[in-house]
């Protein structure tokens, strides 16, 4: 017989401080990530995370888990790398299975550019370590039987772009695990807790106005996915190069093993690998509309079935089970803010990671810590400052051969 | 759910039929003397409120009329509102 643990993987219900060493505003993925790592390489201890519903809430519970280090500028390479690198690592020192399935990423070509473009990409991976190869289509029907490499479908398949060391890892064990990682030692995750304002004095931040009170603090990371660029606004009157989008995903009934990689493809805008359970999980459309909606469409259902059985034929009749949508904070360039002590001392900055936040959460975490931490950018983050908007050095990843924005 | 937006032109017409436009910052910055800072104002940064904004909208696959509406992000449904009606709620 299976027994479910009787206490929860971490303490739910931490007194509430009045002042802590650091704030963390939003229980999403990098919260999570960065107040584990305050506390393992820092010993700073004394942090909480506030989030307004509950952990995993926002798109750390409903993205589609896919994890990936084939972007394109070699600004954003290094970090998508360490990230990819870190989860067999953190598997063993949360004690705690995140599930990381290392099945590989295809991408696929439907134009000669599409293939220009590939190459592009494989090239700069290669460059910089990362395992990446281009497929002719014969390779790729090896590969994934199942797709229709032939001239039949709306967009025929010229080649693909193979990622072996990308995948997909269970995205809530992610939450957990890294929930209880921090909890372990001693980080205060308080949920229900809605953050309303931020304090600043003469330039410095003192800390937060919750649902809950005021809470000192001489440090604040904003990082609250897609609600990140509102709060922004709302509370220090800032405005930031994001438009929050919504992500619609959705998965079929259960089907026997036909896809063992994770599939993708730009120009039919769609995504897709096969759950554990066998479900097939999709997704890729944006409502290109601002919104705080997280609703579905049927006008999406109906594209994302018309795709998937474009490319997959076998998939014809096989039914929807769920869908669901998710906020994504989308950024010009597809890269993220990260920023600190601008314009506030002692204020920090995460977000604009779009539909990228799930697989990069575990080395900028690491980053973000040392970045609060120490007062000082790590190397590392010194490309993704707000400022490069205001130089117009926005970041080539928008050209990358994985691009499903709104309107491609 | 997908929503409805009223076009100038066409009347009330499905959501997807147009292409969202950003949100109203008002006329377009004078190009002589402008700095790459006012611009980057301008083109893209964004207020992203939670509650009812006034933006502008393309009829695409319409009458190609672009006009402003004023949504109310957390339902996505159009808000009627006199002029310079409330700019922001929440
Ligand atoms: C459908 C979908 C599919 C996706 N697929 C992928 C994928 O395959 N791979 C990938 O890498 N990424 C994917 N993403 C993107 C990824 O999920 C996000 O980038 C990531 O979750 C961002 O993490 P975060 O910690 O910044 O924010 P989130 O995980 O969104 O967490 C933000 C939290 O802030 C909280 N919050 C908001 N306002 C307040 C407030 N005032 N006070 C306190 N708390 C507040 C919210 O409740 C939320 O819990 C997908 C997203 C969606 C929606
Ligand atoms: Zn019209």
């Amino acid at each position: 017989m299976f027994l479910l643990p009787s206490t929860p993987l971490w303490d739910t219900s931490p007194p509430l401080k009045s002042s802590y060493d650091a704030v963390l505003i939003g229980g999403g993925l990098h919260s999570l990530a960065t107040a584990y790592y305050l506390a393992r390489d820092h010993g700073m201890t004394n942090v909480a995370i506030l989030e307004r519903r509950f952990i995993g809430y926002g798109g750390a519970g409903r993205n589609t888990a896919i994890v990936r280090a084939n972007q394109r500028t070699q600004e954003n390479v290094p970090l998508y790398q360490e990230a990819l690198d870190l989860w067999p690592v953190l598997t063993r020192e949360l004690d705690y299975n995140l599930m990381f399935y290392n099945c590989g990423n295809l991408n696929l070509c439907h134009s000669e550019a599409a293939v220009t473009a590939a190459r592009m990409n494989i090239a700069s991976a290669q460059f910089q370590g990362v395992g990446s190869e281009f497929l002719a289509p014969a390779d790729v029907k090896r590969m994934v039987p199942a797709l229709d490499v032939s001239d039949r479908p709306r967009h025929p398949i010229h080649g693909a772009m193979f990622h072996p060391p990308g995948g997909i890892v269970r995205h809530d064990a992610v939450v957990w695990g890294l929930a209880k990682g921090a909890s372990e030692q001693g980080i205060h995750i308080h949920q229900q807790t809605e953050v309303t304002g931020i304090r600043a004095v003469d330039g410095k931040i003192q800390g937060v106005e919750t649902s809950r009170g005021t809470i000192n603090s001489p440090r604040v990371l904003l990082s609250a996915g897609g609600y990140s660029a509102g709060l922004s606004h709302r509370f220090l009157g800032v405005r930031l190069p994001i438009s929050p989008l919504t992500i619609q995903a959705m998965v079929t009934q259960p089907l026997k093993p036909l896809l063992n990689h994770v599939v993708s493809s730009g120009a039919y805008h769609v995504y897709c690998n096969q759950t554990l359970k066998g479900e097939i999980a999709t997704g890729a459309h944006m409502d290109p509309w601002p919104n705080y909606t997280t609703q579905t469409t049927a006008h999406y259902l109906k594209h994302q079935a018309e795709a998937l059985t474009d490319i997959l034929p076998c998939l014809r009749g096989v039914r929807f089970m769920r869908h669901w949508a998710g906020l994504a904070d989308m950024t010009p360039d597809m890269a993220p803010i990260i920023d600190g002590n601008d314009p506030v001392e002692g204020y920090y900055l995460n977000c604009g990671w779009g539909y990228f936040g799930f697989k990069s959460c575990t080395s900028t975490g690491k980053y973000v810590a040392q970045y609060l931490a120490t007062g000082e950018r790590p190397e590392i983050l010194e490309p993704f400052r707000l400022s490069r908007y205001k130089q117009h050095r926005l970041m080539g990843e928008t050209a990358g051969a994985i691009s499903y924005t709104p309107w491609n | 759910m997908s929503f409805l937006i009223t076009c100038p032109t066409c009347g009330p017409r499905k959501g997807y039929e147009f292409r969202y436009g950003g949100e109203d910052k008002g006329p377009r910055p004078d190009e002589a003397g402008l700095t790459p800072e006012e611009w980057v104002e301008y083109v893209h940064m964004n207020r992203c409120v939670a509650g009812v904004s006034k933006e502008w909208w393309f009829h695409r696959d319409g009458c190609s009329a672009w006009f402003t509406i004023w949504r109310d992000t957390r339902t996505n449904l159009q808000v009627q509102v006199s002029n310079d009606g409330p700019e922001e709620q929440s």
